[in-house]
């Protein structure tokens, strides 16, 4: 995952909770506003227009003949504007939209009560009030008793709407305006956020990559201060931990090459006299012949030993010397067999004359460690194929003995480690292998094991082949 | 990011219903009792006249309609109508019968074409009982006072009255 | 057979060295510094010196250096393994060759044989290259008439590579003939002796005209 999707769904996460909750609250607001508004703007209209409707019979009525006739009620109807309905008993004095709209239910109002009534209703979008009342008769005394006229009338309310709806968008609008204004402060809110946390990112990151002295400075006392708080202490700790552990690791291994260096010098008069030793063993009684021989095997052994932990030991201290030489690998390996009287027990098989950059003495150590293992752990016949591509020369080192275990194939090139753990007195030193893989990769090459299909071990060295070639010329 | 985090797939689901209920503008309603049902029709205006025990009567003058006040009271200044029976009128007979009216929320002044010695007590009552019945017919309140304004200056002029029949 | 002059600080590997050199049948002088070592080489020049790079007191490359300085006696080092720094810095300092420690008595002294061989097989007289002159019989070497004082190593290689005039050698091959090293010689070894012979038979060793670089090679003997 890049740096710039992570940071950026944190971010649109934040802003879309910020406007979330703005819109909300500007939406609450204004939809709570705009409610109330639209409830008085209609009821305030609604009450203009009834008691408009009122004064208006009221004004007529004592104008009016009682009981009416049908040119009086006509005159009434007249007088009350369009859309207006007058009844007496069975008499009536219609005109306009007016009889469509009046509901049984108001109708019914007006008839039992001696109340004004209205009622809103919808008319293909067009929304009305509808206004029913009797007009009732008044005695001197302020009885009130129904006179048998009733009066009925319609009114456009889209005035309302249109001033309701005005209410609503200007109330969205305002709304909206506070959108890009969230925005704005949600990404400075995401900034103050989001800076920490990507701090505490690179530190982690540093961190994972090795760096183990990357720290982040904490800042304020939030939770994100205390998340720093933590980091730097585990930080602490695990740079406390790694460098006690290469400490002791580094003292490890210049224990080993202080050790190792240390018996060279006895090794050194060791080999020395052992010579001496050899030649005159003939001479010696038989015990001390044996004995003379078996210190003369030992120490060459012990020395064998010594070299391959100083060179394990320079591998370490990454200060093993690589000197590349334009080679013959197919030469350099029939040399290396010649050279320890191994081309009668080994197949060698090559191809024609395959130029690698290497350096000659490590490919002989890997090629030496190789087929003395198979020769010693295998059977018979050992085969040594050299091949090569443009890129890379290949030794294959096969050898047809039961091969390698899958339980021991992860550890051949583990340091001092035995496949037969009865077999303690092998010749070897226990770290060939180690150095062989060891001195594959130091040419950026690698070396690997595994079994062939018809049993019997099989151990590939690749070494890059080198594109420049090096110049002979040292000079 | 092809996926939309939550809180905005949330955000039309949380804004609509909100526009929607502000954007509705008027809404359908049921029967709403608004207002006093308007009043004023009257087979005719009620006048006032006292019987032979002095006591004021009413007596409805069937003209077919309530009209005004001041109709009213030219009609009982004419005084009761030959079918009237045994009532008479306090007041003094007048050639003039033009009677002024203003009305305000709580009173009826009346210029009258009389002095107060055109009138007895009685025939004050007979002025204000049929001013304020006209007025309560006609959808006004039983409690307006009534203020008699005479030709001449008098302190009766300044009274706030009653009719003994309403209120 | 040759009298050796054994430098090496530890007593006991000076000791087991010095019996083993023997029943190969050398003379050996043993000394315990540099300074002792440099002593016995003034008194009594030794046919060829053997120096223990880690010395105390003045080191192993300063006391090559001035055996170097006073005369053609030829040095062989005892180096450490795989210690590349002190094989390079002690070819630099002169040495002819180098034997790794632990050292095997029987190559040690396969070296100090082939060192000291002087000869390059046939003796067929004195060949003349230009203002160079070498006496095949005689083993002596002079430019322009003034004669070139030769470690036998030097003049082994001159030999060599002059007795067949435009031929190119191998390094290899050069290791095999004048240090008669086996398999995987050090290369090294040649091209340094290389330097120096230049500097001492070259006009200017920047540009030789007698011994030159056949690039990816090794050399040849000049003038064309």
């Amino acid at each position: 995952m890049t740096r710039w999707s992570w940071s950026r769904g944190l971010r649109a996460r934040l802003l879309a909770a910020f406007a979330l909750v703005t819109m909300a609250g500007a939406g609450a607001a204004a939809w709570s506003g705009a409610g109330s508004a639209r409830a008085a703007l209609v009821e305030a209209h609604e009450h203009q227009v009834t008691t408009s409707f009122a004064d208006q019979v009221r004004a007529v009525a004592p104008t009016l003949s009682y009981p009416p006739d049908q040119a009086t009620l006509d005159r009434l109807r007249t007088a009350l504007g369009a859309g207006t309905v007058v009844t007496y008993g069975s008499a009536r004095s219609a005109a306009g939209p007016g009889p469509d709209l009046v509901s049984a239910e108001l109708r019914g109002a007006v008839r039992e009560g001696d109340r004004l009534v209205t009622q809103r209703v919808l008319d293909a979008g067009t929304p009305w009030l509808v206004i029913g009342t009797p007009v009732v008769l008044t005695a001197p005394d302020g009885t009130r008793t129904p006179s048998g006229v009733e009066v009925y009338t319609v009114r456009d309310l889209t005035v309302v709407q249109e001033q309701v709806d005005r209410l609503a968008r200007s109330a969205l609008a305002t709304a909206a305006f506070a959108l890009p204004l969230a925005i704005v402060l949600a990404l400075l809110a995401a900034r103050t956020v989001l800076r920490p946390v990507r701090d505490l990112r690179d530190t982690a990151r540093r961190l994972a990559a090795g760096d183990l002295g990357a720290r982040t400075p904490p800042r304020g006392v939030d939770e994100l201060a205390q998340l720093t708080v933590t980091i730097n202490e585990m930080a602490q700790a695990v740079q406390t931990s790694m460098t006690a552990m290469h400490g002791m690791q580094s003292d490890a291994r210049r224990f080993v090459a202080d050790v190792s260096h240390e018996l060279r010098t006895p090794l050194s008069t060791l080999t020395a006299v052992m010579e001496v030793l050899a030649d005159t063993s003939a001479d010696m009684e038989p015990d001390a012949r044996e004995s003379a021989e078996l210190a003369i095997t030992e120490t060459r052994r012990l020395v064998r030993l010594v070299e391959d932990l100083m060179e394990v030991s320079r591998f370490d201290a990454g200060s093993a010397p690589l000197r590349l030489e334009q080679t013959d690998v197919p030469r350099a390996v029939r040399d290396s067999l010649a050279a320890r009287g191994w081309l009668d027990e080994v197949d060698l098989v090559t191809g024609e004359d395959v130029g690698a950059l290497v350096d000659p003495r490590r490919l002989d150590v890997v090629v030496a460690n190789l087929v003395a293992n198979a020769l010693r752990h295998g059977a018979p016949p050992v085969l040594v194929e050299v091949s090569a591509t443009d890129a890379e020369v290949t030794v294959e080192v096969t050898d047809h003995g039961p091969g390698l275990p899958p339980e021991v194939l992860p550890h051949v090139f583990d340091r001092f480690f035995k496949a037969d753990a009865a077999r303690v007195r092998t010749p070897g030193s226990g770290l060939g292998l180690a150095i062989a893989r060891e001195n594959a990769r130091l040419h950026g090459g690698d070396l690997t094991a595994d079994d062939v299909a018809g049993g019997g071990a099989r151990f590939v060295l690749r070494l890059p082949r080198g594109t420049a070639r090096r110049d002979l010329e040292r000079s | 990011m092809s996926r939309m985090p939550s809180p905005l797939r949330a955000l039309p689901a949380l804004v609509l219903p909100a526009v929607l209920a502000v954007g509705c503008g008027v809404q359908p309603s049921g029967v709403v009792d608004a207002a006093d049902a308007p009043t004023g029709v009257a087979p005719g205006p009620t006048l006032y006249f006292v019987d032979a025990d002095g006591a004021l009567r009413p007596e409805v003058r069937e003209t077919g309609r309530l009209g005004t006040i001041p109709e009213a009271l030219t009609l009982l200044l004419i005084g009761p109508g030959p079918g009237s029976g045994d009532v008479h009128t306090e007041i003094r007979e007048t050639e003039v019968t033009r009677v002024e009216v203003t009305t305000t929320d709580s009173s009826i002044a009346l210029r009258m074409p009389l002095t107060v010695d055109d009138v007895t007590p009685a025939g004050i009552d007979q002025v204000v009982c049929t001013a304020l019945g006209v007025h309560v017919q006609g959808g006004g309140s039983t409690r307006t006072t009534v203020r008699i304004e005479f030709v001449q200056l008098t302190p009766e002029s300044d009274v706030d009255r009653t009719c003994p029949l309403i209120g | 057979m040759a009298s050796l002059l054994l430098i090496e600080d530890d007593p006991l590997v000076r000791r087991g060295l010095e019996l083993a050199l023997t029943r190969h049948g050398h003379q050996v002088r043993t000394a315990g510094t540099g300074e002792d070592g440099l002593r016995q080489l003034a008194a009594a020049p030794p046919d060829l010196v053997i120096l223990d790079l880690m010395l105390p007191g003045i080191d192993g490359f300063e006391v090559c250096r001035r055996v170097r300085a006073t005369g053609e006696v030829p040095v062989i080092m005892l180096t450490a393994r795989g210690d590349d720094f002190d094989v390079v810095a002690g070819l630099e300092a002169g040495a002819d060759d180098y034997v790794v420690k632990p050292a095997r008595p029987s190559v040690l002294d396969a070296r100090v044989r082939a060192v000291l061989r002087r000869t390059a097989g046939e003796t067929e007289g004195i060949r003349v290259h230009g203002d160079l002159r070498i006496d095949t019989g005689a083993l002596t070497v002079s430019v322009r008439g003034e004669p070139v004082a030769l470690t036998p190593t030097e003049l082994r290689l001159l030999l060599t590579i002059s007795r067949a005039p435009n031929r190119v050698f191998g390094r290899q091959q050069l290791l095999e003939e004048v240090w008669e090293h086996g398999y995987l010689g050090d290369s090294r070894l040649v091209d340094n002796c290389v330097q120096r012979l230049r500097t001492k038979i070259e006009t200017d060793p920047a540009a030789p005209e007698h011994v030159q670089t056949v690039r990816g090679f090794g050399y040849r003997f000049g003038p064309l």
